[in-house]
């Protein structure tokens, strides 16, 4: 699409504002509304923010950004804000000068797409989003202890949030998006949202429209969404699990008939990468300290640098379609992550697992909660970090990961999360004076 | 150049030779005698030596100069640097080996008397670095071939042992035996020294040096293996190598064969054993194009060797016991599943009428056994390991014996 398409569109739309979005290094949508007569300007580059104020970006030489936008993200929100129709553009961030701003989380993950394409992959990925549906009160604040009693898959009328999910599903397709399947999760109020396959650039930017139209939708129903990774202490977390296929040219290169389990070297070189590089790839896949309480031994969460081609609470899984289908799954990701920047590490990651010819050893069978220390011991298993605070440790000591996220992300990302969880670790928590409070 | 002449100029290189040698010492003594630069350069164009430079602006390595030179029928190579000076360079080797070249620069162009000078210096380098690299190959050749044929009592001694001889080993090893079929007679020494490191490519560990020993076709490699994830890991890549010798277009067809883990140095002997005879059953049984571990032949290698009552126990026990240790935890029966399966014919209606479930759990017990054996049920290949074992086990175990 060129610039005219897009001013046609726009027109034909009826569209009156235009939101200009980008994300900050946290994942977070930021956006700058300009109304369409100012549409030339913003096609040509020329719409400038304070980089000062956005998360990541402090730096003073900073304080001038651009936003060049990618013409093929226009999408009309179905929705109107007092009447009046709203487009959106995702941006990449650019310094004053035109040159590529290192701090940009979109522009990171083209760097990753680019060092993939000078190996000769392209690289399609699947998303599947969780997030939680909760009552508001009066105030406006959400119930935790729930609007309904829904499992896995329920039916109605047992699962209460379908409309809304309904609704969600209906709104993401009006805007040009492809849903492959929604349903009802584990938890109660939880429910899930699939993406069928794109672009790694693409599934990063439906990720982050994704939760967008989840809170908007779930706003106009009086519900609150949250991705957060684990709102309810006794209830399933919220992942964010991405299914990868890597290809040569025309060609599935996971896949390799002959093969050991029909997977071909790249395939295992690739998760070889993934788990080597997995406690470092937790900083960035699981980036907030509440991501930590969902990393447990419970309803299928990861905890240990595993691959299965069955168990759902391994870190890696193997969908079972072969051939062209072959994918390989990551599932510890969880829905507090930055799209941009987590896929940018996984692919760095299983990249530098085929450079290196990096092995994942056999797949493990049944659930790897009952793995024994001795077994985890021989065959070089670890666990997932525990905490923000040892991710980030683990990204300290990675080369890869960190020459992955840039620099500039780095040390921004990296200052941001530690002051995160020093603020946790002096914060006394309500579980803590339940506990302690009455002690003598 | 007379013969006398030529004569004194051997004489000077054997007394350079007693002296200690070196390349530096050669190419000093040739240009000496040719008025330029000598640069002596190894196989991969590693600089070893490079005498009467002066003021001459050397290039950093030959190899452009030889790749675009000219040659002889002798075997020289004849280039003109960019200022006019000739350059005249002859190969060092030794029977097949190539061991670099050996390179005078900035010649006026009257080489013919410094042709023989040359090739006789190329010749006494030759015999110094074959020496050279003889003492340490031969040091470290003579200590895996005690550790192979079992001179060592302990695990101690075969360490102290490699300390002295100035070889460092790993904590423990696997070996991949490999040899290459449908060789070129002409081109065999090429395409083995290609198999050999196209292998060493592929098969390495971070933690520590792979070990090659030469064989008649072939050759066994050690790999560390510190932990058994590692062995694991090589033999995936073992069973890669005739894959990436299509496509590196070698020309041959690998077969091999991988031993299982030894955990203690001592043990490595019978990891070398285990893989020699893999890749023996492997040819015989699949032929060319395929490496292949001796744990995963299940029967054969009992098969092959003529195994003892012990031997046949020891294989059904490590063949079913991740079924047991799954059906003890779980309260399962997915033995029992397996061996009812297999005696009805692999009939799943049959099979589920016999155990009260309905077929579908049947099948769902075939994914669980295969998975957790790590097998596949519709190869024969691993039918006849676990029917074998399920044999095995009812007429050896003591369970079954009669009292």
């Amino acid at each position: 699409m060129n610039k005219r398409d897009l001013a046609r569109l726009v027109k034909e739309s009826n569209v009156r504002f235009l939101r200009m979005q980008f994300v900050d290094i946290f994942g977070s949508t930021k956006n700058v509304v300009i109304p369409v007569s100012e549409l030339d300007r913003a096609l040509d580059g020329k719409v400038t923010f304070d980089g000062g104020s956005i998360a990541g970006f402090v730096r003073s030489e900073e304080v001038d950004m651009m936003l060049k936008p990618d013409l093929s993200t226009f999408a009309v929100y179905p929705w109107t804000l007092d009447g009046e129709t709203e487009g959106r553009l995702i941006c990449d961030i650019v310094q004053a000068d035109g040159e590529s701003f290192e701090g940009c989380p979109r522009t990171t993950l083209k760097r990753a797409i680019s060092d993939a394409r000078e190996m000769g992959f392209t690289l399609s990925t699947w998303v599947e989003a969780e997030f939680y549906l909760f009552q508001r009160d009066e105030d406006g604040r959400p119930l935790l202890d729930g609007n309904e009693r829904g499992s896995y898959f329920d039916f109605s009328p047992s699962d209460v949030g379908e409309h809304a999910r309904r609704h969600m599903v209906a709104t993401l397709e009006a805007m040009g998006f492809h849903v492959a399947s929604a349903h009802h999760e584990h938890g109660p109020g939880q429910h899930e949202i699939d993406f069928k396959s794109a672009d790694v650039l693409t599934t990063a930017d439906n990720v982050v429209t994704l939760r967008n139209v989840v809170k908007h939708i779930a706003l106009e129903r009086d519900l609150h969404a949250t991705f957060m990774p684990k709102p309810l202490g006794d209830g399933a977390g919220n992942a964010l699990h991405i299914e990868f296929m890597l290809r040569e040219g025309e060609r599935n290169a996971f896949a390799d008939e002959g093969g050991d389990r029909g997977l071909s070297p790249t395939a295992l070189y690739f998760i070889g990468g993934l788990l080597a590089h997995a406690p470092a790839i937790t900083a960035v896949a699981n980036p907030t300290v509440n991501s930590y309480k969902r990393l447990v031994p419970f309803w299928d969460a990861p905890v240990l640098t595993v691959w299965s081609e069955r168990s759902a609470n391994s870190m890696i899984r193997i969908p079972s379609q072969r051939g062209e289908q072959t994918r390989i799954e990551l599932r510890s990701p969880d829905g507090s992550c930055n799209p941009y920047l987590t896929l940018a590490v996984v692919l760095a990651a299983g990249l530098d697992g085929i450079r290196n010819e990096l092995l994942p050893g056999q797949p493990l069978a049944g659930s790897t909660y009952e793995l024994s220390e001795r077994l985890r011991a021989e065959r070089g298993i670890r666990e997932l970090p525990h905490s923000l605070r040892e991710a980030l440790v683990e990204l300290d000591h990675d080369g890869v990961v960190r020459g992955a996220l840039g620099d500039h992300i780095y040390h921004a990302f990296h200052e941001a999360k530690a002051a995160e969880y020093e603020r946790y670790r002096r914060a006394v928590h309500p579980w803590e004076l339940n506990e302690y409070l009455a002690l003598q | 150049m007379t013969t006398d002449e030529l004569l004194a100029f051997a004489e000077s290189l054997a007394r350079i030779s007693a002296a200690g040698g070196g390349p530096k010492a050669y190419a000093s003594h040739l240009a000496g005698r040719c008025r330029g630069a000598v640069l002596v350069e190894d196989a991969e164009w590693h600089h070893l030596a490079l005498a009467g430079a002066g003021e001459r602006s050397v290039p950093p390595s030959a190899r452009d100069l030889i790749r675009q030179a000219s040659r002889d029928d002798e075997g020289f190579a004849r280039a003109q640097l960019p200022d006019g000076g000739h350059v005249l360079a002859y190969p060092m080797r030794a029977g097949d080996s190539d061991l670099g070249w050996l390179v005078c620069l900035g010649l006026d162009g009257a080489s013919g008397e410094l042709a023989p000078l040359l090739r006789l210096t190329a010749s006494a380098i030759a015999v110094d670095l074959v020496r050279e690299a003889g003492g340490a190959k031969g040091r470290r050749r003579s200590f895996w071939e005690r550790l192979l044929s079992g001179s060592y009592d302990d695990a101690g001694a075969a360490r102290d042992d490699a300390a002295a001889r100035g070889v460092t080993i790993a904590s423990s090893y696997v070996a991949v035996a490999v040899e290459a079929e449908g060789m070129d007679e002409g081109a065999a020494a090429r395409q083995l020294s290609d198999v050999r490191k196209l292998c060493l490519a592929h098969l390495h560990h971070q933690s520590g040096e792979t070990v090659t020993i030469d064989r008649a076709a072939g050759f066994v490699f050690l790999i560390p293996a510190p932990l058994p994830v590692d062995a694991q890991n090589v033999a995936l890549a073992a069973s890669m190598l005739p894959k990436h010798a299509v496509k590196a277009k070698l020309d041959v067809i690998l077969v091999g064969g991988v031993g299982s883990r030894a955990a203690d140095i001592l043990d490595t002997a019978r990891s070398v054993d285990e893989a020699r005879e893999a890749l023996v059953i492997v040819r015989r049984l699949f032929g060319g194009g395929r490496v292949g571990a001796w744990e995963d032949l299940g029967l054969y290698p009992l098969l092959h060797r003529g195994a003892t009552r012990d031997e046949l126990q020891a294989f059904a026990q490590r063949t079913l016991e991740p079924l047991r240790a799954y059906d003890e935890k779980n309260h399962t029966e997915l033995l029992r599943t397996l061996a009812l399966y297999f005696s009805v014919r692999q009939n799943v209606k049959t099979a589920s009428e016999r155990l009260n479930v309905h077929r579908h759990t049947v099948f769902y017990r075939l994914r669980q056994i295969a998975e957790i054996c790590n097998r596949d049920l519709d190869s024969a290949h691993d039918q006849l390991a676990l029917r074998a074992a399920l044999a095995i086990d009812a007429l050896l175990s003591p369970a079954h014996t009669p009292s």
